[in-house]
């Protein structure tokens, strides 16, 4: 089963989706709409956002092309729920800027508390996986708790979406092909299993150090293939049995408004 | 979690804004892996496990062992209390959209490195507590001059004037607000001394600020 959250004839529903595309409110209400209805919004499927880690570098072929060593233990960072957007939506570049790079990542969605989980046990605390585009500015990098905020802490630039995938229906998350295009064009081909910190791994070290609770997630990072991306662009990141989430750029101008 | 924290969805906290610690560690960050000094506000989160209120127990972290650490430190700082939604404003307008002041205290293990996110040291449960209660702007009238001091066991071990800051409150605010909109309930801790204070097992550690308030917690292990 998948659950999503989703703004449908001007009402706010959580909805499950089974293996034929049927969709059912919480409230056992079946909606008659297809799911690439444009009659559907796509919320960020989480309902309450919890923490968000962040992998960097837990691939070894993108460590390679950053010019880093592969980490000996997970790179973590902490992200917000302002940073997210659902399926469909929009996230912006910012202004003056020479390079942002999406990141599609498979999510762990955490669905119960836990600390000191042990790594067999790990899937156990995981209420299912989604998709994510994690973002980056390279121009706003320093080396001071790197990747800093303003690099990965921007409203929009984590989209995610645009539904969860039950635990149970994801055999083997770490043998799931990965892929993203821009506009249509394939730039970024890989495989969940060349991932270096597995997500019961990441879960074991995290929880060692703090509690995990529902609603935090923990993107995973993603592999070789990066490309700068432009207003204009439509992204899809997509990962197999999981979601394919789709993504449209805008100039800071524009997402902004009146605040700009 | 703590029940009842003071905090809404957010604390961001600033690190290495107290200037003597900036010139104390000037040779440190032109050197690998910093290679030049910050140029911009060095910002971390407490996640949510961390939050936790006035009188609580701050419980002593544990090693990848399951080993108590040998060692724990606490810094504190005034916490600004965002009132209204803030989206890219400027300094000169920033301090209109702070809804309150507090007390932060942050407990952590040392902080040897500032190169990758301190997950390790930050995101230990319980250890961000923020309190005793919010105090409403307008009773504060000049935020940047207050002053920052903790006891450990009755003995005054630190004090930081604001006015040391590398970055005042507004222009922080105005900064962060253009990274993140910052939402009602939201809380900066706007920085702390650059020397943070070692604390040992059942010490009990008060940060405090005139007019704004003493946050009193005790350490757990012992």
């Amino acid at each position: 089963m998948r659950h999503a959250r989703i703004i449908f004839d001007g009402r706010e529903l959580d909805i499950d989706i089974d293996a034929n595309d049927r969709i059912t409110t919480s409230e056992g209400e079946t909606l008659d709409v297809a799911l690439d209805s444009d009659q559907i919004t796509w919320l960020p499927p989480v309902k309450e956002p919890g923490t968000i880690f962040a992998l960097g570098i837990n691939y070894a072929d993108h460590a390679t092309e950053l010019a880093f060593e592969p980490p000996k233990e997970p790179l973590v960072f902490i992200k917000h729920a302002n940073t997210l957007t659902g399926h469909k939506q929009v996230s912006y570049r910012p202004d003056g800027i020479e390079y942002q790079h999406y990141e599609c990542e498979l999510v762990a969605v955490i669905g119960k508390s836990g600390k000191n989980i042990k790594r067999e046990d790990a899937l156990d605390y995981v209420a299912g996986y989604t998709v994510c585009n994690d973002f980056a500015i390279r121009d706003y990098l320093e080396n001071y708790y790197r990747p800093n905020l303003r690099v990965k802490s921007r409203d929009s630039l984590l989209p995610m979406g645009p539904w969860i995938v039950d635990t149970a229906d994801i055999p083997n998350a770490n043998a799931l092909k990965l892929t993203t295009t821009v506009n249509g064009k394939l730039t970024q081909d890989g495989s969940t299993k060349d991932m270096i910190f597995d997500v019961p791994f990441i879960i074991e070290y995290l929880s060692k150090i703090m509690t995990l609770n529902p609603g935090d997630m923990i993107c995973t990072g993603t592999p070789h293939g990066i490309v700068d991306c432009q207003p204009g662009d439509t992204i899809v990141c997509t990962i197999e049995d999981v979601c394919s989430l789709e993504t449209r750029m805008v100039s800071e101008q524009k997402f902004y408004g009146d605040k700009y | 979690m703590t029940a009842n924290t003071l905090v809404n969805s957010k604390l961001v906290c600033v690190a290495l804004n107290d200037k003597a610690q900036l010139a104390a560690l000037e040779g440190t960050f032109n050197e690998a892996p910093y290679k030049k000094p910050p140029t911009q506000p060095v910002l971390y989160y407490k996640p949510r496990n961390t939050w936790s209120v006035d009188g609580a127990e701050v419980e002593w972290a544990k090693d990848f062992d399951g080993n108590d650490v040998a060692e724990m430190v606490v810094g504190a700082s005034l916490g600004v209390v965002i009132g209204k939604e803030t989206c890219r404003v400027s300094a000169a307008d920033a301090l209109d959209y702070v809804g309150g002041y507090t007390v932060v205290a942050d407990y952590s293990l040392p902080e040897q490195s500032y190169y990758r996110p301190d997950i390790k040291g930050k995101c230990l449960d319980t250890s961000a507590p923020v309190g005793p209660e919010i105090v409403a702007a307008d009773k504060v009238a000049t935020p940047d001059s207050l002053s920052v001091a903790i006891k450990v066991n009755g003995e005054q071990k630190s004090a930081f004037d604001l006015a040391n800051m590398e970055r005042s409150i507004a222009e922080l605010i105005s900064t962060i607000s253009r990274i993140m909109t910052l939402q009602p309930g939201e809380i900066i801790a706007v920085g702390f001394a650059g020397d943070r204070v070692a604390v040992a097992k059942g010490d009990k550690v008060e940060a405090s600020i005139e007019g704004v308030g003493t946050l009193t917690n005790t350490l757990g292990g012992a």
